[in-house]
């Protein structure tokens, strides 16, 4: 076993890259245009688990778990912006209060999860499936899925962001909203759309979490936040794909370093390598200094 | 605020408490975050405790007893404030159910600042031996069920363990003395695995544990880690006997790895340690009636916590301060609290009654009596600790071996 140590570990960082990199370019995405870090999007994942676990109880398929896992997370992010972040970036709320206003939001929405469903544990009703064995690397069906389709979720996402005049618009928006104003574009309804696919990325994540804990309850996405955050800082804040890279590296370092000394450290491995790329590149590997700055001004 | 407590009636200085007041008992664990399941738990014994008293006429001429939820979150830092908002914003607090052990430590020397009662929940080794005079704890400490694990593994023939456990202090406790007891007893821990809790995957130490080929994993974690950890090590290797600590035993762990595994999997390889309580007599009987009076009430399916010894302590503790407050004529804390040790503990002649009505009766007669309630006989030793009896239970609710102090301490 030892001898194939690497290789194994690599598979294991696969999928847990995978599951972080459809979060974190979800994440990264809706903050780079808007500048909003949203603290709630850890809890919005739990919630749109549960909804795709509804959806698992009365029959529906994977498929339509994620699909109402995704829908869910597309319409509430788009409502909680709408109705609870605007109103406050219209008072003049900055980023620092924004960001007490989405972890608010977060610890809202975990608590009215725990008070409607109570402290329980739910797990999706599916087949136990066969471990498949692929260069020294161990996948469930389950586990292909989620790699196929965080692959598949990263080709759409930099299509539509490189190829497509409304991936133009998100990007000239994220870059300078006012400009992008008076050069015609609808930047608010571009700000929806970018809500609108965050929150769609976040509930595709939130499902395939769950589907690899195999158990959640009203605290499970958020459990994954800080972990999102640190892939989407290690690609450059705003940056989709810095985001998929970030989290790339991150979800190998920790399963590979796991494979060399204990465990229990492979999360502190994960920082450290965050911390140094940090300290390198201050604006992550994709994004530039400058942006950091000014946000943090 | 002296109106209050004259009101009240329980003003330190009166000798006889005539006072009519509702009393509340504050049940002080996690409602929320990863341990959210403990509260629910500890009021599944507050609220049947509450109605036998209630129903008994009340404590001396309160004839009200309420169980005031506070959420601890199952972090010192969100605890602490917590506690202190719970002692100064409570009427006629008289005792706690709790702390657990992701606060004790942080809020036990509050509780016991503001002479107020506390029946604990914590495990901790470190409340085996201590001074806090308001301090109780009815069940076994973490570190002596770590020895009943190891002793009952040594009793099934398995000679090759790995222990995992999950890195927060609750589950910490119970490592030391398992992994100490296994290898006293002749066995090889061929791996002490740490999980940190709620991570997406646990491919790695699911590989490491593989390589070690344990014949029994002995294990605490929380119900989402352990999920995750035994899906992936079914997926990965094969499962093994799995024997768990007393805080496995809890209907959101089962739930949550009958999920991951499946029932008939969770059925046959796991096995968990609990302190011992009968399953039948007296005690158990007016539980039950307790339990079922307030079957709506409590958290749901309420059929979980009819032979789960966690409310039944959490039961017992209360009726304790109860009777203890009738013995001493007196819901004053610093009062009363001297009766809890000699309610639970008796003396020569004192009469042994099972529930709070019939220990009412006998102190209005003016007998002594000694309380032994649903989990059994309850000795206070000097640091206010009762260690009691193990036995193993199915994941089913299926009682099966006890291990009797002797055994246990073969392993020490």
């Amino acid at each position: 076993m030892t001898a194939v140590v690497p290789v194994y570990s690599l598979g294991f960082g696969l999928v847990t890259a995978s599951i972080l990199a459809l979060a974190a370019v979800g994440f990264t995405l809706q903050f780079g245009v808007t500048n909003i870090l949203n603290l709630a999007f850890g809890d919005l994942m739990t919630a749109s688990a549960l909804v795709g676990y509804g959806v698992n109880v009365i029959g529906g398929t994977l498929a339509e778990s994620l699909l109402a896992g995704a829908v869910f997370g597309a319409i509430a992010s788009a409502l909680l912006n709408r109705y609870v972040y605007t109103p406050f970036v219209r008072h003049g709320t900055k980023l620092f209060g924004m960001v007490i206003v989405t972890l608010s939001t977060g610890i809202v929405i975990q608590n009215f999860i725990l008070g409607w469903f109570g402290a329980n544990f739910f797990s999706y009703k599916v087949a136990q499936t066969k471990t498949y064995h692929v260069v020294g690397m161990y996948f469930t069906s389950i586990q292909f899925m989620i790699m196929g389709l965080a692959i598949a979720v990263m080709i759409v996402v930099q299509l539509l962001l490189t190829q497509t005049r409304l991936g133009k618009a998100m990007r000239a928006t994220a870059a300078n909203p006012a400009l992008a104003q008076i050069s015609g574009i609808a930047t608010d309804r571009v700000i929806d759309v970018a809500w609108l696919m965050s929150g769609a990325l976040c509930g595709l994540a939130g499902v395939v979490l769950v589907l690899n804990t195999t158990s959640f309850q009203s605290t499970t996405g958020n459990d994954f936040l800080v972990v999102i955050i640190a892939a989407a800082m290690l690609g450059g804040v705003g940056r989709p794909l810095g985001a998929l890279v970030g989290a790339v590296i991150l979800g190998i370092a920790t399963e590979v370093s796991a494979a060399y000394m204990s465990p229990s450290y492979k999360e502190v491995i994960a920082f450290v390598v965050l911390v140094i790329v940090l300290l390198v590149r201050p604006g992550g590997l994709f994004g530039n200094a400058d942006a950091v700055r000014s946000s943090n001004a | 605020m002296l109106a209050s407590f004259a009101a009240a009636g329980i003003a330190s200085g009166s000798s006889v408490d005539t006072g009519t007041a509702a009393l509340t008992i504050g049940v002080f664990n996690p409602f929320s975050g990863p341990d959210a399941s403990f509260g629910p738990e500890q009021m599944a014994g507050c609220l049947p405790a509450a109605a036998a008293i209630e129903a008994a006429g009340g404590i001396l001429k309160h004839k009200t007893l309420n169980c005031k939820a506070s959420d601890s979150r199952g972090d010192p830092a969100d605890a602490v404030p917590a506690a202190s908002q719970l002692i100064a914003t409570t009427s006629n607090l008289v005792g706690i159910l709790g702390p657990s052990s992701d606060e004790a430590s942080a809020t036990v020397p509050i509780f016991n600042r503001s002479k107020m009662p506390m029946f604990a929940d914590t495990g901790q080794a470190i409340f085996d031996k201590n001074s806090y005079h308001y301090y109780f704890r009815i069940q076994p400490a973490d570190d002596a069920g770590g020895y009943a694990m190891a002793v009952y593994a040594k009793d099934k023939g398995y000679k090759r363990a790995v222990a995992v456990f999950g890195n927060d202090i609750g589950a910490q406790g119970t490592l030391p003395t398992v992994t100490a007891g296994f290898k006293h007893l002749g066995g090889k821990i061929a791996l002490s695995e740490t999980l940190p809790l709620d991570q997406s995957s646990y491919r790695s130490e699911v590989e490491a544990v593989a390589a070690a080929k344990p014949d029994v994993i002995f294990m605490e974690a929380d119900p989402q880690t352990s999920a995750t950890f035994f899906a992936e090590l079914q997926q990965l290797y094969h499962l093994v006997p799995i024997v768990g600590t007393t805080a496995t035993i809890q209907s959101p762990w089962f739930s949550a790895v009958r999920g991951a595994i499946g029932a008939k999997n969770l059925k046959k390889y796991y096995v968990g340690t609990q302190p011992y309580a009968p399953t039948k007599g007296p005690a158990i009987v007016a539980w039950t009636k307790a339990l079922r009076s307030v079957w709506t009430k409590v958290s749901q399916p309420a059929s979980q916590w009819i032979t789960n010894t966690y409310p039944e302590s959490n039961y017992d503790s209360v009726i304790l301060m109860a009777l203890a407050m009738q013995a001493a004529k007196s819901t004053t804390p610093s009062a009363y609290i001297r009766f809890i040790v000699k309610v639970a503990n008796g003396s020569p002649g004192a009469v042994v009654v099972h529930s709070f009505a019939q220990g009412k009766k006998e102190l209005l007669a003016g007998k002594e009596i000694k309380y032994v309630g649903a989990t059994g006989e309850i000795h206070f030793d000097r640091s206010n600790n009762s260690p009691g009896l193990f036995e193993m239970v199915s994941s089913d609710g299926q009682r099966g071996a006890v291990l009797s102090a002797a055994q246990v301490n073969l392993a020490k």
